[in-house]
């Protein structure tokens, strides 16, 4: 393990200097959270605040006969008991889908699926009100991986789902909810001119994003008909926007307000409580708070897909990629909706290909409906691309890194879903990888082996809005509506104060609720930093207009020449003029009146992040168990507005992703039952299970953002599964095609061999 | 989790009789860190919890040339840490080293890791009505059984969990339990029962019993020990496998054997055809291979567990390896 670095942690080349972006402040959160002062989604607290539970179903697969809840009903204490029937009803499609996630209606879908809830005035007679609440169950036989649900012979979650095979809706039910292609060139030519071709199978199970903090949600139904909402969520207008739906009312009806949040990986994004304890409080008048136990979050909230994979990849022996076809299926869960989209999206997008084709099937099966975690689907693609990739190599006796350098895709490849890639920084992280002292130093010790692989994720934009205020002393506060969850209060505020050449300390951030600021999309698909950056430097930018405006108006001079330099204005015109911004900040009151800038944004300049891992294990033999020696993240970040927190970006995927390579994993039972519900059973790493983990940021602008910054927070856990599996295969010779890689799987792969 | 009161004993008198005429629902409580979660997943439902935490004298550990005594409310990062215990019975501390996390080893004592229950999935899951709950089935026989017994199961397939219980077994040790009329003691060997002697309980507590310390004679100048764990991760983890191995060596010729195994089988498990066959042999002779496969020759892996066979071989020629080249 590296103690100490011997390299360059930064390759910037972004070429700009600035004054706060780029440099390393503390996060204006940090006081709070280290003293245990921040309040989370179960801290909240109100008047007549009222407890509820969630009753959960035992059966992976059941139809409801029917629900009686008077037992619950005539218990001393309880206030309220709901089920889905208290929902509006109607709809079709995804609404129902979603409705019926939140409260099961003719079906148990999954063990765990919430089927009712009660009100009461301690959480305990809720606990022994859900006990008194008998459902008439006819127990159905479950499917809970996706090969099996794919068999003409699967039991069927949907009678009315059936597959949209491309384009096409098929006339018989189906666990297969689509079937999708993505085709370039052709494959069939393309394989014939190879002089190596490699076909494998591959496939992971169902994993849990694992944030810390279970999910909590608090609802008002008040006597005016406004609905507020306290909750843990990534996205404080997605909640509104999905209650809105649930509930069939206007978003102007809902306020959500969010809490401060105990991590979410994507796995906040969909609503569980909130609308149930909305309907709680409809039907009590108080507010109802509803949390989730560790075994409530991994039974009744969204993982990320079990998944098979196929992966034929074809090239010449001067290394070459002459064609690659991807097969991905993965499991949506009980509701359609896997990440499959996604996963097509991005396994073959690090290579220029000429012929490719990508098949995804999304598959329902009786598991917890899945929800994004961090890059969704590109892990379980990755997993199988990558091992293929490096073994095709390996055939043709190249060097992985050079194999992938000489297939790299840049700027202008077409992908093959047909966007064409911009500036993208792939071809940098392969250089930086190669010339990294950890891929050329030795191994030491015959159970050693070394592993590369990289990933691709595209990241998103969409809207995020904010405004910021002038104090009378020359500060300003910023409101913005995009939950913190890595650092983004310390990044966004940091965009608005380069603009407004203030230190980063004179900008106070604070994430705001939903009546207080323009719609903001999800903390989500790493676009906070990027697109509410990008709206907190435009707010500033109307800020610095308008003081440049006001400025000239007490000098009696031209805007045009005034000018804002290091806090201070001045004028070209008369040396003489000079004044803080601390000083104008203090006369706006007497000069007009005060200042306020505000923007809504919608970036389409999306810069996509490449990554790459090279990792060091040393496998027992005997025991199976996987050591990591050393593990190195590359990564393009565009431009690391404060390189500490993509620095924790980069680590924190890799951490994920190495739990998800050796340990994670949804033990399944025959009767869908997930065996292994808590965190003693659920591995995930600890500190003792993990090295140092070393970082190279690479700055590669992208030229759709004004500081050049692309989204870091999922491309790294994309690589580091195959990566993990290549340094297996490396160690000990053999290759191993399912996760987890676990003591169990490795010491069997060892003995198979 | 259902309501239930909390009694504070301060004599052991006190606590015995409490415990006794509550029985069967009360349950004594020191450190708490299982039983505490057991209830509040509503696996265990009682009427009374006794807390031992304030009788006296049951947190020393107490060095003669006897050997050791050591009180059961000794939290296991003293066991871990006492000078005493890491030079003369390093097994144990090994053992009391590879519990859980520091958190935990602060709080959990010597004598509620000797009587804490199962880890099983299906014992701890109030969906499951198993065999040790008191029903009819033992979920873990078809599917579902990774961490489950290889050795000396029949119908229930738990593995016993306590590391400490695992080294005590091979350095010795007497178990001496209190009730309200006195004490009795017996080998450490005899305080386990298997689910074939009495599938609702791991060991031989009568109610209104309690472990009250652990004895372990003073080894022989020659006796070495120690303790592998085999774990899926670093921290916070239960044995796949483990061994806690004793050997005393004179004229590097092996004269007392004692090798254990924990985390496959219901109860911390002898191997005496592996003692007989080190015994007498010299050290620059031993075969830890063929050792470690004796160790296990009796094994009966379920559908998902056969892996743990050839650890547990592992481990156990680890082990012995490790001891002869001291």
């Amino acid at each position: 393990m590296a103690t100490t670095r011997d390299y360059e942690p930064n390759v910037v080349l972004s070429n700009q200097d600035y004054n706060v972006v780029g440099t390393r402040p503390l996060r204006p959160d940090g006081a709070d959270k280290v003293t245990g002062r921040a309040l989370y989604g179960a801290d909240f607290a109100a008047a007549g605040l009222l407890s509820g539970s969630v009753l959960r179903s035992p059966h992976a697969h059941a139809r409801i006969k029917s629900i009686d809840t008077s037992k619950a009903e005539a218990l001393d204490g309880v206030r309220a008991v709901v089920t889905s029937a208290d929902f509006p009803q109607g709809g079709e499609g995804p609404v129902v889908w979603q409705r019926d996630n939140v409260l099961a209606s003719d079906k148990a879908l999954y063990r765990g699926h919430a089927i009712a809830a009660v009100a009461a005035a301690s959480p305990h007679i809720a606990e022994e009100a859900v006990s008194l609440i008998d459902v008439d169950y006819e127990v159905l036989t479950p499917v809970t991986d996706v090969q099996s649900s794919m068999k003409g012979d699967a039991p069927i979650l949907h009678d009315s789902l059936m597959t949209d095979e491309l384009g096409e809706k098929a006339d018989k039910a189906s666990n297969v909810a689509s079937h999708f292609q993505h085709v370039k060139g052709d494959v069939k030519a393309g394989f014939k001119e190879a002089d190596v071709v490699i076909e494998r199978e591959f496939t992971t199970k169902t994993v849990h994003q694992g944030y810390i903090e279970p999910q909590a949600a608090t609802a008002l139904w008040n006597n005016d008909g406004r609905l507020h909402i306290w909750c843990s969520t990534q996205g404080s207008f997605a909640a509104r926007d999905a209650c809105a739906k649930i509930l069939d009312i206007p978003v102007s009806q809902i306020r959500v307000v969010p809490l401060e949040i105990g991590g979410g990986f994507g796995g906040k994004i969909d609503v569980y409580l909130e609308p149930v304890a909305a309907l709680l409080s409809k039907k009590t008048g108080t507010p109802v708070k509803l949390v989730m136990s560790r075994a409530d979050v991994l039974q009744g909230t969204g993982p990320t897909p079990g998944s098979y994979a196929k992966i034929k990849i074809g090239a010449k022996k001067d290394g070459t990629i002459t064609a690659a076809h991807a097969y991905l299926a993965m499991e949506a869960g009980a509701y359609p909706g896997s990440p499959v989209g996604a996963g097509a999206m991005c396994v073959l997008a690090p290579y220029d290909l000429e012929n490719a084709l990508v098949d995804g099937y999304d598959v329902v099966v009786n598991k917890p409906k899945t929800a994004a975690y961090r890059a969704p689907g590109a892990p379980n693609a990755a997993f199988a691309g990558e091992q293929v990739i490096d073994e095709v190599a390996k055939a043709i006796g190249m060097d992985p890194i050079d194999f992938r350098m000489k297939n790299a895709a840049k700027e202008g490849t077409r992908q093959v879903h047909g966007p064409t890639f911009p500036r993208v920084g792939y071809e940098e992280v392969l250089e930086a990888m190669k010339s990294h002292p950890h891929y050329n130093a030795p191994l030491d010790g015959p159970n050693q082996g070394r592993g590369v692989a990289v990933g691709f994720w595209f990241n998103i934009g969409f809207d995020s809005a904010c405004n910021i205020a002038v104090n009378a002393d020359g500060t300003v506060t910023l409101q913005e509506g995009s939950t913190d969850i890595g650092g983004t209060r310390a990044s966004i505020a940091m965009q608005a104060a380069e603009v407004l050449t203030l230190p980063y300390e004179k900008v106070h951030p604070t994430v705001v609720d939903t009546d207080t600021i323009g719609f903001t999309a999800v903390t989500g698909g790493s676009r906070t930093t990027f697109a509410t950056g990008w709206a907190a430097y435009e707010a500033a930018q109307d800020v610095r207009t308008k003081m440049i405006d006001r400025a000239a108006q007490i000098w009696e001079v031209d805007a045009d020449t005034v000018e804002l330099e290091d806090a201070v204005f001045k004028s070209k015109s008369d040396p003489e003029l000079s004044m803080t911004f601390a000083e104008l900040a203090g006369q706006l009151g007497r000069s007009g009146g005060g200042i306020t800038g505000t923007a809504a944004v919608s970036p389409s300049g999306v810069g996509g992040a490449f990554a790459g891992n090279i990792v060091d294990v040393e496998v027992d033999p005997e025991t199976g168990k996987t050591e990591i020696l050393r593990f190195t993240v590359v990564q393009d970040a565009g431009k690391a507005i404060h390189p500490s927190y993509v620095e924790g970006q980069m680590q924190g995927g890799a951490v994920q992703g190495i739990g998800w390579a050796l340990n994670e994993e949804y033990y399944m039972s025959d009767s869908g039952t997930m065996d292994n519900v808590s965190l003693l059973d659920y591995r995930m790493p600890t500190s003792l299970d993990l090295p140092m983990i070393d970082t190279v940021i690479v700055e590669v602008a992208n030229p759709g953002h004004p500081y050049g910054v692309r989204g870091v927070g999922e491309a790294p856990i994309i690589p580091p599964t195959p990566a993990i599996a290549n340094a297996i295969e490396n160690a000990i010779g053999t290759r191993l095609f399912a996760l987890p890689m676990n003591p169990a799987a490795v010491a069997k792969a060892v003995m198979d061999k | 989790m259902k309501p239930f009161k909390f009694e504070q004993a301060t004599t052991a008198v006190q606590a015995s009789q409490t415990h006794a005429d509550a029985a069967p629902n009360a349950r004594f409580i020191s450190g708490g860190t299982d039983i505490l979660g057991e209830i509040k997943e509503s696996v265990l439902e009682v009427n009374i919890l006794v807390s031992l935490a304030g009788l006296s004298g049951a947190s020393e550990i107490i060095s003669s040339d006897l050997g050791l005594e050591i009180g059961a409310l000794v939290t296991l990062a003293r066991i871990a840490s006492d000078q005493s215990i890491v030079e003369t019975y390093p097994a144990l501390a090994q053992a009391a080293e590879s519990v859980a996390t520091p958190q935990i080893r602060n709080v959990g004592t010597l004598g509620g890791n000797l009587c804490q229950r199962p880890r099983c999935w299906y014992y701890r899951s109030p969906l499951f009505d198993c065999l040790k709950k008191g029903g009819e089935t033992c979920f873990a026989s078809d599917e579902g059984n990774k961490y489950h017994a290889i050795l000396g199961a029949e119908n229930c397939h738990i593995v016993h969990p306590s590391d400490v219980a695992v080294a005590l077994l091979a350095l010795d040790a007497t178990v001496v339990v209190s009730n309200a009329s006195g004490d009795r003691q017996m080998p450490i060997g005899d305080f386990f029962v298997s689910p074939d002697v009495n599938m609702l309980a791991e060991n031989v507590l009568e109610p209104g019993e309690f472990v009250s310390k652990v004895k372990i004679p003073k080894p022989s100048s020659g006796t070495r020990s120690v303790y592998l764990k085999a774990k899926e991760r670093q921290a916070y983890d239960f044995a796949l496998s483990s061994v806690a191995v004793s050997l005393e060596v004179r004229d590097e010729t092996i004269t007392q054997a004692h090798v254990v195994l924990g985390g496959v089988a219901p109860v911390p498990y002898s191997v005496p055809q592996v003692d007989s066959e080190l015994t007498g042999q010299k050290i620059r002779e031993v075969d830890v291979q063929a050792i470690g496969q004796l160790a296990v020759k009796d094994a009966q892996p379920l559908s998902d567990n056969s892996y743990k066979v050839r650890l547990t071989a592992s481990m156990v020629a680890r082990a012995v390896s490790r001891l002869i080249s001291e």
